[in-house]
Formats: C-alpha cells, sequence, structure tokens
C-alpha cells in the first residue's frame, strides 16, 4: 500500500482540516484514484461526507496511489493533521506520503520553506579534529531553508472496518435554500446561544435543557426566507433573512414530473404566510456553530430542511478546479422538541 | 546579619521581570543570593533536571547595590542566600514597568533586605517609586537557605553551537504543543531538531500519540556549530521553549554546551549586565543507535575524558537497541548497579570541585545493569539527577559537573525521523522507565 503526492492549495487544505477538526478527533480518509474523502462520524453532533477531486488539494501528476483494492483507507487524527499543515504555510514544496515507522503508519509531510536572512553567519565547522572542513565562510544576505519534517501518527482501515460506513440517506428535503454569510448567520447564532445559555443559567430552569447547550431553531421556506430562532423561559428571539436564492433543480437529472412531485414543490405552493410552508430542525446551538467554521473556505452552502428530521448542508468550495465536484455534505440531525 | 539594599531603574526592572518569568516556567520558589557583586537568582526544578540562574552584575545592573554580612549563623561570610514563592514575588513587578499609565509609572524601584535577629519574620521589602509621589511598598516573606548549583563544567563540552534565538523560535513553532521532548543532531551540512513524546503507544492509541515533528535547518544558520555528527542528545521541550522565549526577548545569541547524552546541557547568554545560564538534563543514548549511519561511534578519547558515570551507558547502550534484558539479573540489580555506582561515585560527589580527569580505573571491568529489567520503581528517584554543589562560589560554576550525577540508558525514538526509506525500521522498544522517568510531565 503506498501513497504519496506532492500538495497544491495548502491554504484550503489547511482550511478544510481545521473546520473538519472541530467536529470530531479522528476522520476517515479515504484515497481514490480522482478522489480523495473525508468523513468525520462523531458520537454524537453532526457528520461530515466531504469528497474532492484529487486536484483540489494534491498535485494530480504526483499523486501516486497503490492498494490491493486501489483505494487507501486511513484513521487519521485530524486536528493533528492540521496543526501539521501549518508548517506549510508558506511553504516552497509540500509532499504528503504514507510511510512507516516500527509497526506504526504515518503520513509524513515534508515541507521545504525557504526565507532570508538579514546578516551574515559564520559557518563555524573550525573543529581542530576535523579540519576538511575548510575555512568558515561569511556571507551576505541570503536565503536560508528549513526542511520540516511532521509526522502523523494513522491507522490504516481494512475494508472490513469501513464496509458498514455509509452515508446518511434522507428522504427528499421539503425546503432547500442558499445559505446567507456564514459569517453573519455564526455570529447572530452564537449570539443567541450565549443569551439562551445566560437566560437559562440566571432563571435557573435547566428542566429538558440538561448540561447540553441551547436549541436553535432554524426554519426556511421555498419563498426565499430563513428564520434562525431560540427559545428559553425567559427569552424568544429570532432572525429573519429574506429575499435568499431557492436553488432551482438540475433538470438533467430528474423529469420534469418528477420534480413536481418532489415535496420541495408542495411547499412553494403554499403561501409564504402560511407557517405550514416553513420546514423547521431544532439543532445543538454549539454544534452549529462548529458546522458553521466551514465558513472560513468561503463556500457556498446549500442548506436542504427535512421538516422536523434533519437539516443537510452541501457545501461547495470555491476555486479554479471543478466546483461540483468538491462538496462537503453535513448531516445534521433535528432534536425532537 | 546581613544587609541588602539596591535599586533598579525601569529598563532594569523590566528585564527582573523578564527573567522572573522565566525563572517561574522551571519552577514556584526562587532562590537569591546576594554577594558584594553581583546578585544571583536561580531555580531548581521540582524533578531536579533543570537548574536555571540569571546572574546580575552589581555595577552595570542595578542603579546602586550595596551588600553587607556579619558573621553569626551564615555558613558563608561573604554571601546571603534566601528564598521566595515565585509567584508571590512576580506580582509585585506586573505590569509595572510597561509604562501604560505615564503619570505614575514607575520611575525607580527599591529593595531592601530586612534580615533581623531578633524579630520573628524576615522580610524582603520592595518599593516602587512611581511619578507624583506615588509609592507602593511590597513586604515579602523569605526563608533563609542554602542554595544548591548545578555544576558545569564549559571546559569539557566537546559540541557547542550558537545560534539566533529568532531562528529555534521558528523551529519550535512547529512542533505539536504537547510534544514533550526535542532531540538535537547534526548530519552533514544541517542541524536537526525533533520533537517527540516518550510514551507508550498501542491499539487506539497511536492516534493520540503526538506528531513527530523535525525540523532541519542549514549548520550555516548559526554562529558557531562544532558538533559531533550524529551525536543525539535530548532535552525537555517545555523547558528549552521558556529559554528560547527569554533568550529572544533579550535579544541574546543563545550558546548551548553539551558532551554527550545523559550529561547535562548548559545553554547560556548575557546581555546588560546579566548573564543567564540554564542546566538541562540531557537523555539519549550515549553511543549512536542509527543502525543506517556508520560515523556514529562517539570517540574513545572523548569517553575518557568524562566522569565514570558515563562508562556505564555507554557500555550499555549496545545492548538496549539488540535484545531485550534478559530477566535473569533483576535481584542483582541493586548490587551491580545501584550500590556499585554509589561506591565508584560518592568519594567524588564530596568534593565536587575536584578534578574530573577520571580514567578507565573507574570504569567497572563488568557491569551487570545492562541485563537489567528496566524498574522503574527504583529509577523513578534514580533517574537524571544533575549534580549539586551547594557551596557554590564563582570557581566552582566553572569546575567540574558533579559526578554524583546519575545516568540512565532511554533509547532515542526518533533515531532517524528525517530518513526517507521506508524501509527503515525504528525498533519498537521503548524502555518502561522512560514513562515514569522524570516525574516531569507524569
Amino acid at each position: 500500500m503506498r501513497f504519496r503526492s506532492q500538495l497544491t492549495n495548502i491554504a484550503t487544505f489547511t482550511k478544510l482540516t481545521a473546520s473538519l477538526s472541530s467536529l470530531g478527533k479522528v476522520c476517515w480518509m479515504r484515497l481514490e484514484d480522482g478522489v480523495v474523502r473525508f468523513t468525520i462520524i462523531p458520537d454524537q453532533g453532526t457528520q461530515v461526507w466531504a469528497q474532492l477531486p484529487v486536484d483540489a488539494i494534491f498535485e494530480e501528476n504526483t499523486y501516486f496511489l497503490e492498494a490491493n483494492s486501489g483505494v487507501v483507507n486511513l484513521e487519521v487524527p485530524v486536528g493533528a493533521l492540521h496543526r501539521a499543515l501549518r508548517s506549510a504555510a508558506g511553504a516552497t514544496t509540500a509532499q504528503i506520503r504514507l510511510t512507516k515507522k516500527g509497526n506504526i503508519p504515518l503520513l509524513a509531510l515534508t515541507v521545504l520553506a525557504s526565507s532570508w536572512t538579514a546578516g551574515s553567519n559564520a559557518l563555524g565547522v573550525t573543529d581542530a579534529d576535523r579540519p576538511g572542513q575548510g575555512p568558515p565562510e561569511r556571507s551576505g544576505p541570503r536565503e536560508r531553508e528549513t526542511l520540516i519534517v511532521q509526522e502523523i501518527p494513522v491507522k490504516v482501515l481494512h475494508e472490513s472496518a469501513i464496509d458498514g460506513l455509509h452515508e446518511p440517506r434522507c428522504r427528499d428535503p421539503d425546503v432547500h435554500i442558499i445559505l446567507p454569510s456564514l459569517i453573519q448567520l455564526k455570529s447572530i447564532s452564537e449570539r443567541f446561544t450565549k443569551l439562551a445559555t445566560d437566560a437559562t443559567a440566571t432563571s435557573g430552569s435547566v428542566t429538558g435543557l440538561g448540561a447540553s447547550s441551547p436549541r436553535l431553531e432554524l426554519s426556511a421556506n421555498m419563498h426565499g426566507s430563513l428564520r434562525l430562532a431560540i427559545a428559553t423561559d425567559s427569552l424568544r428571539i429570532s432572525s429573519v433573512w429574506t429575499d435568499l436564492v431557492n436553488p432551482p433543480l438540475d433538470p438533467g437529472q430528474l423529469s420534469q414530473t418528477e420534480i413536481e412531485q418532489l415535496p420541495s414543490e408542495r411547499m412553494r405552493a403554499l403561501s409564504d404566510n402560511d407557517e405550514a410552508a416553513w420546514a423547521k430542525v431544532r439543532i445543538d446551538g454549539k454544534d452549529w456553530g462548529r458546522v458553521l467554521s466551514v465558513g472560513r473556505l468561503s463556500p457556498k452552502v446549500v442548506a436542504c430542511f427535512v421538516h422536523e428530521t434533519a437539516l443537510i448542508l452541501y457545501v461547495y468550495l470555491p476555486g479554479s478546479w471543478n466546483g461540483e465536484d468538491s462538496c462537503l455534505t453535513y448531516y445534521i440531525n433535528s432534536y425532537a422538541a | 546579619m546581613a544587609t541588602l539594599s539596591f535599586s533598579l531603574a525601569p529598563p532594569a526592572l523590566l528585564q527582573l521581570h523578564d527573567a522572573l518569568i522565566c525563572l517561574a516556567k522551571f519552577h514556584d520558589t526562587v532562590a537569591i543570593e546576594a554577594e558584594f557583586d553581583l546578585l544571583r537568582l536561580s531555580v531548581l526544578n521540582s524533578s531536579k533536571t533543570a537548574y536555571s540562574a540569571f546572574v546580575f552584575d552589581a555595577d552595570s545592573f542595578f542603579e546602586t547595590y550595596a551588600f553587607g554580612i556579619s558573621g553569626g549563623r551564615n555558613a558563608r561570610p561573604d554571601k546571603f542566600a534566601c528564598q521566595l514563592y515565585l509567584k508571590a514575588l512576580l506580582s509585585v513587578f506586573k505590569g509595572r514597568a510597561s509604562g501604560r499609565d505615564k503619570d505614575t509609572a514607575v520611575e525607580r524601584c527599591e529593595v531592601e533586605l530586612h534580615d533581623e535577629t531578633d524579630e520573628t519574620e524576615c522580610r524582603l521589602v520592595i518599593r516602587m517609586v512611581c511619578g507624583l509621589g506615588v509609592i507602593k511598598s511590597y513586604k515579602l516573606t523569605y526563608e533563609q537557605t542554602t542554595v544548591n548549583h548545578a555544576v558545569f563544567d564549559r571546559n569539557k563540552t566537546l559540541n557547542q553551537w550558537s545560534i539566533d534565538p529568532k531562528f529555534i523560535r521558528e523551529i519550535t513553532d512547529h512542533f505539536s504543543p504537547s510534544a514533550e521532548q526535542l532531540d538535537v543532531y547534526s548530519d552533514g551540512g544541517k542541524a536537526i531538531f525533533t520533537s517527540f513524546t516518550t510514551k507508550i503507544t498501542d491499539g487506539k492509541e497511536v492516534l493520540r500519540q503526538p506528531v513527530h515533528t523535525s525540523v532541519a535547518i542549514d549548520k550555516r544558520d548559526f554562529e558557531l556549530f562544532i558538533v559531533e555528527d550524529n551525536l543525539h542528545v535530548a532535552i525537555a521541550l517545555k523547558d528549552f521553549k521558556a529559554i528560547i522565549a527569554h533568550a529572544e526577548t533579550a535579544g541574546a545569541m543563545i550558546t548551548a554546551r553539551y558532551t554527550r547524552p545523559c550529561r547535562p546541557l548548559q545553554l547560556s547568554y548575557g546581555f546588560k549586565g546579566v548573564k543567564s545560564e540554564f542546566t538541562l538534563m540531557t537523555r539519549g543514548e550515549s553511543s549512536g543507535d542509527d543502525t543506517s549511519t556508520s560515523s556514529h561511534a562517539v570517540p574513545e578519547l572523548s569517553a575518557r575524558q568524562t566522569p565514570a558515570p558515563v562508562q556505564f551507558t555507554q557500555s550499555n547502550a549496545p545492548s538496549k537497541t539488540d535484545h531485550m534484558p534478559p530477566p535473569r539479573s533483576r535481584s542483582i540489580r541493586p548490587l551491580t548497579g545501584t550500590s556499585t555506582r554509589a561506591t565508584e561515585t560518592n568519594p567524588d560527589s564530596q568534593r565536587p570541585s575536584a578534578s574530573i580527569n577520571f580514567d578507565s580505573l573507574f570504569v567497572p571491568a563488568d557491569d551487570d545493569r545492562q541485563w537489567d529489567v528496566p524498574n522503574e520503581e527504583e529509577e523513578e528517584e534514580a533517574e537524571d539527577v544533575l549534580g549539586w554543589d551547594a557551596t557554590a562560589d564563582q570557581d566552582t560554576f566553572n569546575a567540574s559537573l558533579g559526578p554524583r550525577l546519575q545516568d540512565n540508558e532511554p533509547r532515542m525514538p526518533t533515531q532517524d525521523a528525517t530518513s526517507r526509506d521506508e524501509e527503515m525500521g525504528i525498533p519498537p522498544t521503548q524502555r518502561i522507565s522512560q514513562l515514569h522517568g522524570l516525574g516531569l510531565f507524569d
């Protein structure tokens, strides 16, 4: 089993691992010909299934993969991977490869970075024992090179270990809508969560909430509106965004009649004053904040609401590569009222 | 009875504060020693593996400095020593010299020692003379004590490098925050710094293992680099970072001196009337174990120049990498290991400033300890303890390393972190003693 590649778009890779690491400690990294997939399945909270074309983060002509099944499955401590990648910021070249030290498989990230020195330095190898090293040599400003090797311990997952892992399946969504600016959404969500936390803490009524963070109520309709709300015993707040886009479905994939039968089309038929036109989910405030950390990649996010069941986010990364191919899918379960 | 009073100008106050911050990273009590021409602050960490000292020159660092002592209960007629709770001392200086509030900024700091034999409490009085006639006084209780110093003989060091701490900080920035140890070696034209952690790695734990990071920089980045190739020494990363951070604020070129693994390493630098020295115990194998390189052998000559205990490790080291010690000699250990060492070294440790030109006479011909099963219970106490010299005057500072220093035989877990060969096998065994050995990070 072999894998090695030069990295491209190191910033993207770094940001991606940063947002993944906020949701889980370990990540299943699946390397295939042409496609890389990162999956996070925490015990509790949001699942992420991220699929990227190889050239989104790896240099395609150096991407080398060799495995019996054509697939390499790794369990990677994603936080450690993220930290390691930060060493590659401003790197001249960066290479990642699967290797082994003793019995521990590793992802070794080799980074060559260079900077300029200001002053002159002496080469101090004038040890009397080694006269062959030559006289000290002085130099003015020069390029200095630093070679950094980060060795991230990983686990190679056998096919059988991942057989049971499947991407969640959901019924067709009731509402799909493009989310507004994630940073705005994030700060308002955090504000609400904090207010609700403070309110429950001061009023002392923690019934039903327990130690967990407050539940945000997120709802949307097919008329371009998104509502973020939170309610506790002492307060009830909501923010509404309007004039958002409900993206049309790709007519190439579904026939006109199929589209007409979708729940979202039924929702579209309802008037926007009608409460029934809103598809609603209840989500954990803190977890939602971590999900929104993907905003650092400045993506386009389509949120699909399955009323009272789940929220699915399709996060499309910007960039020169084929935008539609690289998609991070977040599966967020709705809590019962 | 001793009298001590000195005053500091704002820049010196800032430097004193920086030094205290650095010292606080090692332990919670600071020893203050006053002599006629200097003031020394030193801290020894609880596991006695790191000793740090700042020496402030009486003339160039202080605005005024007066010290007097008269016999009595003092063991040494020419110096006074006490210890203070470092946090208490630090809080006095906190934010004082920043000059945020221009009007009431500290203009001068006066420190006076009240060592009255007829009073029950000894006090160190610190007065901050601020603008607008504001005077803030602090009285701190101190405790008279005798101070231990790590002794380190600079003349005996075989390896030495000097570098701008900025470059080193750039290196340590790449390390994982949870990494505990730092291994340093050179290979060809490169100096390689590797962070690692000695911990059991099995099963699920593997993924929790900190990332091993190795950073190679050109030897030309050093002002001076005289180091035996492929000689690995390892020190505690936390200590190293604390030192680098201070050296960088002080803007001083930092120099490392060491002989070999399992012997102390000293980092030192000086600036504006301040000399700082940090003596750290190193780990590693005293002879190279890197199977992929051939030039690792430690010269015999240098081995003979160093105190006897090193020879133990040297004779031990080859066996460590190759075989598991058979259990046979476990019961023998106290005899061959501890007691041999005790009888060999004690005579010398009692005269710390004596010559250290031991030769192989002191080396036991047959060292059974190499077969021992590592016994962490016993070694917990024995490992990595520095040698001490309680008399600590200037010449013993430069004198020999106390032979009481005891050696362990840790294995280098990262023999060749930069090797790109996948075939490069690293022996997976790890001595249990390493896990609890230092008590530093338990």
